[in-house]
């Protein structure tokens, strides 16, 4: 076990260099200079955008800018600056919270509805509770998150007033309706996930068995049933985690949550490497650990998954 | 500030039944009267500034609009007028445009208690030239006497500003310059205190400047910058409300949308897909303004095809502006009629002829002088610009027989590079702001040969020579007429189609007095907002 994480964790490293070389690389390949493009329609002096260029090595070869950079990422934590001159750290430093508040509020709210709702509608099968969960699950998941999140603005940010429209001001409350707008498809995708998996479960051989041995109906369902049929529903969401990151680029811009996925998107527009650079490693870190954690998971729900 | 991203348009146009049903915003008349509170705070919309607070640094809207509060620059833009009046410098006098005197008032302090003397402009000039620093705007200085020795390396002050005495300011340039007045009302030419040289990334966070108001705090990126009123403000019209807060929005619908909730107080720059509901969101609690903000089509003037002065006017007469602004932009938008924006002392209205929409003429017109039957349409993507630029397009296929218009669009950087390595083979969309309000900033960037910012490459001795005498001129009135006279020369020679200037509507809550919302120079809002106060 130990020697499985230890390997696991030692790969890490040739996933991060490969990943920031090749996002480095991206950004470093878009046509047209940044510098350039950072006085508009009136363009800076000569000598102020020299002065910039040599500050962020634009004027060297590829490589050796990528190398100046990881080697002052080893030597000194420096994660580079802005093209304003703001550390990178500084950003993530300032905008990680708001993210992983918000994931968090989103995880929590698609683990406990998802898993409520498919539970409900696999043990009432072809019931009313079973029906609705259907039909809405259908709605929702093809309804884009942009068209959620706006709804749910508009009606219980605007209309009724019961939580803020925007901003991260108010706390765990400012996350409620962004968090409801990315749980949402995730949510359905769960209660669906889950409801075929524990009816599958419920006509298994061991279930039976378990019923046979004269076990209570909630017993039956919590300790048999539902410990194999959350093994996808948990790979799922793990899944889900480590992608959440792209889905806070909308939801972050329209709660105007200062986040990570807001950055990122502005960042790679202002073609700023360092910046996306420094938040992706960060996301494949994420990425990686979440995945970890997800096989790890695995050997705990069923005992006959081992590691070496 | 226009990177409202089609996805968001499609998103409200979709939601626009159910937006109709759930408005309930009622407009505010429970009568002004004589409520013009001071005091109090007033949350307002901003965007996240681009650049750290330091004025030489500040080239866009959101930072400037800070920045107009927390510093007073020598002189000032009157915001009705747009001429210059006193702010640090109580007067001013010249005998040839060259050398300019400024008398400094008395009582000048900085927000830490610094005294603000000639001195202190010398210094904060020098420095903002100086290339270490990189200052974006540090080629606003360039026509001051010893710049170019200073960007060399040859010399570390600017032979051309000179402390004569605590309260006595000389400018030196190295040609005549009639608006320098004006041009000094720009942000670039705010006074820093010492503290500012000492540690400029901590005061880039907090800057402390004359103004008045002054920081409370950091400013708390992407979330907001407060400011409290600066009670010993030396100048005239202090600040009203006691606080002012800058929320900080990535999305401007949101923004509009807690103005409607009554979170937010002011928005100054409504969206364009909200302005069909404005009047119905907000009531009377809404107001619009023009702005120098200039958006146009270009020549590239190298190129053999357009080299005509006919084909330029004729592609310019088959545009139906009017009708663009109606169905793209909602009206948000001025029909351009000049060049110079009509608001200015120099303004003048309906003097563009080839502007009119005229398409039998535009028709004949290009015919005639045998214009291009292919063209492609330049811009830069992600900034708002396909729908219109499309629509321009349209309108020359059905009214000059164009049969193939395409259309090349690209990252603002790439763009920039195509520009400036000339490879650019069709009329292309770029747009310009005036920074300070005199018609030589409007102008003389353009259009004059060989400027950073012309990038049709038009070059025409008569229009530069204009521009020149009206730098020279003494007398206000014989600038004004030449730079008129300038921008004839322009409209004659069309190297740009003049499309709009843009308007901007501002949606405020019932705390705010609707008239006391003023436009200042830098299409920024001014301090002068006032407070209703309570009535119940």
């Amino acid at each position: 076990m130990t020697r499985y994480i230890i390997r696991r964790l030692l790969q890490f490293i040739p996933v991060v260099i490969i990943s920031t070389l090749v996002v480095y690389a991206m950004v470093f390949l878009m046509p047209g200079d940044p510098i350039r493009a950072l006085g508009g329609d009136r363009p800076m002096s000569e000598a102020v955008q020299a002065t910039l260029r040599e500050q962020y090595n634009l004027d060297d070869p590829f490589l050796l800018q990528y190398g100046k950079y990881l080697w002052g990422v080893f030597t000194a934590g420096d994660f580079g600056t802005t093209f304003q001159g703001r550390p990178v750290l500084d950003i993530i430093e300032q905008r990680l919270p708001v993210t992983l508040q918000l994931a968090a509020v989103t995880f929590v709210i698609q683990g406990v509805l998802g898993v409520i709702a498919g539970l409900l509608a696999a043990i009432y099968k072809d019931r009313f509770i079973d029906r609705l969960v259907q039909v809405s699950t259908v709605v929702v998941v093809a309804l884009p998150t942009i068209a959620i999140a706006f709804l749910l603005q508009l009606a219980f940010g605007l209309n009724l007033g019961w939580f803020p429209i925007a901003g991260a001001g108010d706390g765990l409350y400012s996350f409620i309706l962004p968090g409801l707008s990315m749980a949402a498809v995730s949510t359905c995708m769960i209660a669906r996930l889950l409801r075929s998996e524990l009816l599958e479960a419920l006509q298994s051989d061991y279930v039976r068995t378990a019923t046979a041995k004269g076990l209570t109906r909630s017993r039956v369902i919590g300790r048999h049933g539902m410990r194999n049929s959350m093994i996808p529903v948990v790979t799922f969401m793990g899944a889900d985690l480590a992608t959440m990151m792209g889905g806070t680029i909308v939801v972050e811009t329209i709660f105007n949550l200062p986040g990570i996925g807001e950055q990122v998107f502005r960042s790679i527009q202002g073609q700023e490497g360092t910046v996306v650079v420094g938040i992706v490693t960060l996301m494949v870190l994420f990425f990686v650990v979440i995945n970890l954690i997800v096989d790890l998971l695995y050997g705990l729900l069923d005992p006959r998954i081992r590691y070496e | 500030m226009a990177r409202t991203t089609t996805w968001r348009r499609a998103a409200v146009a979709s939601m626009a039944l159910g937006a109709l049903t759930l408005s309930a915003c009622g407009g505010g008349d429970g009568g002004d009267g004589e409520a013009s509170g001071e005091g109090g705070t007033i949350t307002a919309y901003n965007c996240e500034p681009q650049n750290p607070l330091v004025p030489a640094n500040t080239t866009e809207v959101c930072g400037s609009w800070v920045l107009e509060h927390v510093f007073t620059g020598l002189v000032q833009a009157d915001t009705e007028t747009y001429e210059p009046i006193p702010g640090v410098a109580e007067s001013w006098d010249t005998e040839d445009n060259v050398t300019w005197t400024f008398e400094l008032g008395e009582g000048w302090t900085f927000h830490n208690g610094e005294e603000v003397t000639a001195q202190t402009f010398v210094d904060t000039f020098n420095w903002a030239v100086d290339p270490e620093n990189a200052q974006q705007s540090a080629n606003f200085f360039d026509n001051f006497l010893g710049y170019q020795e200073v960007v060399d390396g040859d010399a570390d002050e600017m032979e051309g500003v000179r402390a004569v005495d605590d309260h006595t300011l000389e400018i030196e340039l190295t040609e005549p310059f009639s608006p320098l007045p004006d041009m000094l009302t720009y942000s670039a030419f705010f006074p820093m205190p010492q503290e500012a040289f000492e540690d400029i990334e901590a005061f880039s966070s907090a800057p402390i400047g004359n103004g008045r108001y002054q920081m409370d705090g950091e400013w708390e990126h992407d979330v907001q910058i407060a400011v409290e009123r600066y009670d010993d403000y030396a100048g005239e019209e202090p600040g009203l409300p006691q606080r002012l807060e800058w929320h900080i929005y990535s999305d401007i619908d949101t923004a509009y949308m807690d103005v409607q909730s009554g979170s937010l107080d002011i928005l100054d720059s409504v969206p364009p897909n909200r302005l069909t509901t404005l009047e119905g969101d907000f009531g009377e609690n809404w107001t619009s303004f023009d702005t120098g903000s200039f958006s146009y089509l270009g020549f590239p003037l190298y190129q053999e095809e357009f080299q005509d002065v006919d084909v330029r006017r004729a592609l310019s007469m088959a545009i139906d502006r009017e009708e663009i602004i109606d169905s793209i932009f909602n009206g948000a938008q001025t029909e351009a009629t000049s060049i110079i924006p009509e608001f200015l002392p120099e303004g003048r209205d309906g003097v563009c002829e080839s502007c009119e929409f005229n398409p039998d003429e535009a028709a004949d017109l290009y015919e005639e002088a045998g214009g291009p039957s292919e063209l492609t349409v330049y811009f830069n993507s992600g900034a708002g610009h396909e729908d219109w630029t499309e629509a321009v397009a349209n309108q020359w296929r059905q009214n000059l027989g164009i049969e193939d218009v395409t259309f090349e669009s690209m990252e603002f950087a790439q763009y920039l590079d195509l520009h400036d390595t000339e490879e650019v083979t069709g009329p292309f969309r770029l747009g310009w702001t005036i920074s300070y309000p005199n018609a030589q900033y409007a102008l003389e960037p353009i259009y004059t040969t060989d400027q950073s910012s012309n990038y049709t490459g038009f070059s025409d001795e008569e229009f530069d020579n204009l521009i020149s005498e009206a730098n020279a001129a003494v007398e206000p009135d014989e600038a004004s007429e030449l730079y008129q006279q300038a921008e004839d020369i322009l409209l004659e020679e069309m190297p740009v189609i003049p499309m709009w200037f843009s308007t901007y509507h501002v949606a405020y809550s019932d705390n705010i007095v609707g008239d006391s919302i003023q436009m200042g120079e830098g299409n920024t809002l001014t301090h002068l907002w006032k407070i209703e106060t309570s009535e119940s």
